[in-house]
């Protein structure tokens, strides 16, 4: 096992890794930009490092800084974690030429999984099912307008080199498409330094089910069930939950082992995933994402399992001894992503200084979080601040639980998606397990600022006690004059609703 | 003293009398109480229990944390409400409409013109803030009389990105 792992990345999945590093005695290697001197990743880790300024470009993407990072730390492995160099081949084969290990599969992998068009041929050719559409980039709006017709609207346009919900569009109407060509290739670009697209059709409501994957060195892949990522905004996945309510185990079987060919095709190392739509009983691949996922809590929890320390244990050439058979999950688990939005303004990101941090605990809380006391949340990353997750014998008393620990949670200074994961909480289609990836737009109401009267009532009379106490206090020092009649606040002092101080 | 509390669309009424409180008209218990130093306050109104976080922000009003949930509250006592009732309100200027940013972003491109005639729901200037694009668009009809971003420029939560007038506005001619 290494002794020294460097973590490039930031944010909850480094302190993640950090937390499995400690666990596993192995010295961790922080890095940081200059907005994040004071994240909670720099003051967790054993040894820290600031390799530039705030924009990712300029830091958490310089791959020729992180290495010499490695270097100096006596680094012999490097994390990814996801999202910034995760899936970038030339990361992955940079480390290897720089003799490290990275945690995670071959650069060839990597490609053949991350160029999304190439990833539908292979998934083709090995058996598993896929969407209908191209298995080509488009190379401009004409061509997008003829395929389009083709396998017919609604399409959905997405990133050749993607993931996240980022360069992706999906578009009603043809003549809506020269325009949703251009704004997909202009984030996909920004966001993956790699502007082409392709295109496929769009299934209308399908559920996001996936499964999770693990290769070692020896050429065995194992699943570990499925994931229920239906609740997404814009593609962002918002709620998680293992297992799905709509999975048998017979379908289990059947999707983990469509998932372990997908692997096996790409000579699968690390922790991975397989993303499937799933409707009406059929399941198609959407993609693979060759890294540890932002959910993958949820699985840990339901199969008793450490990921990211089998992830280690992996890359170190370690076999995995788990038996396929005995992986059976056990009771439910849900995670609601604790973001910088506001719900009820359309999920705008908010920014601004933590100053008041409440967590939740109690029996089956679990929090991943990357947020301190004190901590400046900023434009320049994701607005994920943590995860909040819950573990209990059923669904029901899963959600009845995540519903408890977000009463319990406090996060002030920025805004956060909180009162949106309350709502859905008692919502009825989510407790009967009716979802599907257009959940917010049939359910509006869960993005309005309504609160109960028992709330609203324990609201107003706060603030009314408050100000009179003000009032009091400002009216207590001696001024001549002007008092009006009939008030005294001098009588008032003491009485039960003034309070104490 | 009789308070005024907004939240969000609703107005309640609270009373406060010697040693008794109406919210609405209804009488009940209260007793508020402070966790020193911690801004984290106990509130029992009658007997149930709330745990709230209350803070006050830059314009006076309350800001309060309870139960997952972030309120803004503005109250305002019926003295000083009757005051401002008696004060006249500065008229506005004119139909001239603006679109604000709603959150601090990067502008990544505007996608209209001074002079351009725009209806409601049409895409004015997308900004992106977290990696996400952000069409920002109009809520209304109306000609585009000023722009005052570019494509690049960073903008402030609030800022005006966009003037606007509303349709038939006589006063503005030609010009643009």
């Amino acid at each position: 096992m290494f002794d020294t792992l460097l973590i490039a990345n930031r944010g909850e999945i480094a302190v993640r890794v950090i937390r499995a590093c400690r666990e596993m005695d192995i010295r961790s290697v922080a890095i940081f930009s200059e907005a994040d001197r004071r994240a909670l990743h720099v003051l967790e880790a054993d040894e820290a490092y600031c390799v530039g300024p705030p924009p990712s470009a300029e830091s958490y993407l310089r791959i020729d800084r992180i290495l010499e990072v490695a270097e100096k730390a006596g680094a012999q492995a490097i994390h990814p974690g996801y999202g910034f160099l995760a899936e970038r081949a030339p990361f992955s084969r940079a480390v290897k030429e720089a003799g490290l290990v990275f945690v995670g599969p071959s650069p060839e992998t990597i490609e053949a999984m991350g160029d999304k068009t190439e990833a539908r041929r292979r998934m083709q050719a090995a058996g598993v099912p896929i969407v209908p559409g191209v298995t080509e980039t488009i190379s401009s709006p004409d061509a997008a307008g003829e395929i389009a017709q083709e396998i017919g609207f609604p399409v959905l346009l997405k990133a050749t080199a993607g993931g996240g919900g980022k360069g992706m569009r999906i578009v009603q109407d043809p003549a809506d498409l020269p325009r949703a060509f251009e704004a997909a290739g202009r984030e996909a670009q920004a966001a993956f330094g790699d502007g082409s697209v392709y295109l496929e059709r769009f299934l209308d409501a399908p559920r996001h089910i996936e499964i999770q994957v693990m290769g070692d060195r020896f050429g065995r892949v194992l699943h570990f069930g499925e994931r229920e990522c239906s609740i997404q905004r814009r593609h962002q996945k918002l709620i998680e939950e293992a297992p799905s309510p709509v999975v048998t185990p017979d379908l289990r079987g059947e999707m983990g082992a469509a998932a372990v060919r997908a692997a096996e095709a790409v000579d699968y190392l690390g922790a991975g995933t397989v993303e499937f739509l799933f409707k009406d009983g059929e399941f198609f691949f959407l993609e693979m994402n060759t890294r540890l996922q932002v959910e993958h809590p949820v699985t840990e929890l339901v199969y008793g399992v450490d990921l990211v320390d089998l992830q280690l244990r992996v890359a170190a050439g370690e076999p995995l001894t788990l038996e396929q058979e005995a992986l059976v999950p056990t009771g439910h688990s849900i995670e609601c992503r604790i973001t910088s939005e506001d719900p009820h303004q359309g999920f705008l990101p908010s920014t601004g200084r933590i100053d008041h941090l409440r967590l939740p605990g109690g029996p089956g809380v679990r929090w991943d979080g990357g947020i301190i006391n004190g901590f400046e949340v900023g434009l320049h990353y994701d607005p994920l601040l943590g995860k909040l997750i819950v573990h209990a014998p059923s669904r029901g008393a899963a959600i009845r639980r995540m519903a408890r620990a977000l009463d319990e949670m406090v996060v002030r200074g920025v805004e956060t998606c909180i009162p949106f994961h309350r709502k859905v909480m008692d919502e009825r289609d989510f407790r009967d397990g009716n979802l599907s990836i257009q959940y917010l737009e049939e359910h509006p109401h869960l993005m309005d600022g309504e609160e109960e009267e028992d709330i609203l009532r324990a609201a107003a009379a706060t603030v009314a006690i408050l100000q009179e106490k003000e009032r009091n206090r400002l009216r207590i020092t001696p001024v001549s004059g002007g008092e009006s009649p009939g008030f005294s606040a001098w009588k008032r002092a003491g009485r039960p609703f003034s309070g104490r101080r | 003293m009789r308070y005024f509390v907004t939240i969000g669309e609703k107005e309640m009424e609270v009373e406060l009398g010697p040693g008794e409180i109406r919210v609405d008209g209804d009488e009940v218990l209260a007793d508020l109480v402070e966790l020193d130093g911690s801004e984290v306050h106990s509130l029992l109104l009658g007997q149930s229990s709330h745990r709230i976080l209350v803070a006050r922000n830059g314009t006076g009003d309350w800001a309060l944390h309870m139960s997952g949930r972030h309120l803004r509250a503005r109250v305002v006592d019926e003295r000083t409400r009757a005051i401002r009732e008696l004060t006249p309100v500065k008229e506005g200027s004119g139909n001239a409409k603006a679109l604000r940013a709603p959150m601090p972003g990067l502008v990544v491109e505007v996608a209209v013109q001074v002079g351009e005639e725009v209806v409601a729901g049409q895409g004015l200037v997308i900004v992106e803030a977290m990696k996400m694009e952000n069409e920002l668009k109009s809520e209304g009809k109306g000609r585009i009389s000023k722009i005052f971003v570019e494509p690049g420029q960073i903008v402030e939560k609030g800022e005006v990105l966009v003037e606007f007038e509303a349709p038939g506005d006589p006063e503005k001619g030609s010009e643009g």
